[in-house]
């Protein structure tokens, strides 16, 4: 067995260019099923549904981006609860997004902060990661943390926003309210958030908004509202134990009489992010169903290429080997394991380097949707990279062999004479 | 028929040939190539075979070697009768029994000249050991065991022959078909080829089947028939050609 597959990998060294180019084209199919697949497999991980411990997202029902007045928050926070045995929320918070520039006339990417205002307390207990950082982390974090619970007019950013404001945390910024309009806040960096899904993020506190928005500008505008005073919420977030007792507050929430105008709906996160990923479903389905297809497909008739041209080029040493006696079986087996060698090699080295540029080089894939700023490579990828390569391979190889297999000796050997 | 040396064994034929037609379609024409013929190879015979191109000698050889079947009749290898074989059977019976030499070696260029060799003992139940041991015995009875790491495009084109007919022997056939195995090859390597037929038929009692054009070549068989036509006819050879 050792011996044929010394053998096959010095057939696959015949010809280094054809091996190169193949293994070349095997790497780049492979990089593209493994982004696909990875930004793929992350998504059906956030929608799929947990049974315990989940998180449960209230939103206005009719309308995406969902704007609900504050005065739902309080009660959102209670799950609706109203009777003595309704069920109440193990935790909840909640989210005011709040877009603002450092500099309004001249406004770009790098000088926008797009801040997540919430009662600070609730970065360590409810917010995705930061509620499940490791010990070590969590500490580091904590201190930033707490200086935004004493420092209301206090802001968290990620390590890329930090950079690309060009700041430091203990400086102070002024942002120029976007979807605020004129609603504008003095800053001071409190710290910034751990490395990975926060890196572009920002976390303001909940009161330092709703003060301005609520109080200070009606107070300076002869008592005339904001127009968004009354849109300010726009996602309530409440952990539950389980799902029986997610269906529970769902439906005391759905049928509460307090939230008619406008009516709000209860999902858990993973159905509210599959809600909101409902807009790129036809982008999605065409991925996964069509590009990833013909990525494989394509690979497959790389190798198909490949291999055939191998065969062809040596049909006289195959018709000398079965002269030997090799068997069709052992002939085909020789031709298929050459293909396999090819492609588990190339599929793992692509999956490898595109691993290690990914997650540790660039820091994650920039692809923003769904409140993901970046996506990673799953470590699965070292897997089912040289598997996709290897099955691309033997799918694309089977009828070369099958045809180097049925090389008739008498035939060659008659060409020749 | 027989030329002036007898075969050794010729009562003891180990190829037997009888009644043989073989014939190929080309569309609705029918192409005989050998008409009915009959022919026995004694143990431990030097055989040649003559013949113009087309006369169906290496379709003959191929029959014999296992490597096709006829028409009708029957080919005989010792107590097989190999043209019943499946083609499953064959290549087993091919490995054990009978060693192919070739005009042109055929050598697998990415091996070198012991891999070649030992490509025919993978098929077998043998530990590496004994491979090694096979090979190199069948190197230094070609007198190339101190090339033995040489790849054939570092090896002369008659160095390459006496690889080929290492790996000819490697398996210890009983049996050597050799076609036209000085054809590519000087008058120099031609004759130590020869030699070396001659000496592992002497010496090894090995039975060969030599197909050749060159009259100096089949001088060296202890017997020699001509193939004209499908049919074998008397093969004398000038005495005065002989080596």
């Amino acid at each position: 067995m050792f011996k044929f597959a010394l053998l096959a990998l010095k057939n696959i060294r015949r010809n280094p260019i054809l091996s190169l180019l193949t293994s070349a084209g095997t790497v780049i199919l492979v990089l593209v099923v493994t982004l696909v697949w990875s930004v793929l497999a992350f998504l059906d991980q956030a929608t799929r549904e947990k049974q315990q411990n989940l998180k449960a997202i209230v939103t206005e029902r009719w309308q995406i981006p969902s704007q609900m007045p504050f005065s739902y928050a309080a009660t959102l926070c209670e799950g609706a609860a109203r009777e003595p045995d309704h069920v109440r929320p193990q935790d909840a918070m909640t989210w005011s997004f709040y877009g603002g520039t450092m500099d309004l006339r001249n406004r770009t990417l790098n000088n926008t902060v797009f801040a997540f205002a919430l009662e600070p307390e609730k970065l360590l207990t409810m917010m995705d990661e930061l509620d499940s950082l490791p010990p070590g982390e969590r500490a580091a974090f904590a201190p930033a943390v707490e200086r935004l619970k004493e420092n209301r007019q206090g802001i968290i950013l990620g390590r890329e926003r930090l950079t690309l404001l060009d700041k430091r945390v203990g400086e102070r910024i002024r942002l120029y309210g976007i979807n605020y309009r004129g609603i504008d806040l003095e800053l001071e960096i409190v710290g910034v958030f751990p490395p990975g899904r926060y890196d572009k993020s920002a976390a303001i506190h909940r009161d330092y908004l709703l003060s301005e928005l609520l109080d200070k500008w009606p107070r300076e505008h002869g008592g005339q509202p904001h127009p968004m005073a009354e849109r300010c919420l726009n996602l309530v977030w409440l952990r539950v134990p389980d799902t029986a007792a997610f269906a529970q507050v769902a439906q005391q929430i759905e049928t509460a009489p307090y939230y008619t105008n406008p009516s709000v709906k209860c999902e858990t996160a993973s159905s509210g992010i599959a809600t909101f990923l409902d807009a790129y479903r036809d982008l999605l389905w065409g991925v996964r169903y069509l590009l990833v297809p013909a990525a494989l497909a394509s690979l497959a008739l790389v190798m198909a290429n490949a291999i055939s041209i191998s065969v062809r080029q040596r049909q006289m040493e195959i018709a000398v080997m079965k002269v030997l006696g090799f068997r069709p079986r052992q002939i085909l087996l020789l031709v298929l394991g050459e293909s396999l060698i090819l492609g588990t090699l190339a599929g793992l080295a692509s999956a490898a380097a595109t691993w290690y540029g990914v997650n540790r080089l660039a820091g994650g894939i920039p692809f923003p949707i769904a409140f993901f700023p970046k996506f990673f490579i799953a470590d699965d990828a070292l897997l089912w990279g040289p598997a996709v390569g290897a099955g691309a391979a033997l799918a694309g190889s089977f009828v070369p062999a099958w045809t180097a297999a049925r090389v008739k000796v008498t035939d060659v050997f008659s060409r020749v004479a | 028929m027989q030329q002036e040396t007898t075969p050794p064994n010729v009562a003891r034929p180990l190829v037997r040939i009888v009644g043989v037609h073989k014939y190929f379609r080309r569309g609705s024409e029918r192409i005989d190539v050998l008409n009915g013929l009959h022919l026995e190879v004694g143990e431990g015979e030097f055989f040649g075979l003559m013949g113009p191109s087309g006369s169906g000698k290496t379709t003959l050889l191929n029959l014999i070697a296992g490597l096709d079947r006829p028409s009708t009749g029957e080919v005989w290898v010792g107590t097989q009768c190999i043209s019943r074989m499946s083609e499953s059977q064959l290549a087993r019976w091919r490995t054990r029994h009978v060693g192919f030499v070739f005009q042109f070696y055929h050598l697998l260029p990415v091996l070198s000249a012991y891999e070649n060799v030992e490509l025919p003992l993978l098929l077998l139940p043998l530990s590496a050991r004994q491979r090694r041991q096979q090979v190199e015995l069948a190197l230094e009875l070609v007198g190339l065991k101190d090339r033995m790491w040489h790849r054939p495009g570092q090896l002369s084109g008659g160095q390459q022959q006496r690889v080929g007919i290492a790996r000819a022997i490697v398996t210890d056939p009983e049996l050597i078909v050799a076609d036209e195995p000085t054809g590519d090859l000087d008058a120099a390597s031609a004759e130590e080829i020869l030699d070396l037929l001659e000496e592992l038929c002497s010496g090894l009692n090995k039975t060969i089947i030599l197909v050749t054009h060159d009259p100096r070549a089949a001088s060296r068989a202890h017997r020699v028939q001509r193939l004209e036509k499908g049919v074998l006819v008397d093969g004398r050879i000038e005495p005065a050609s002989r080596h």
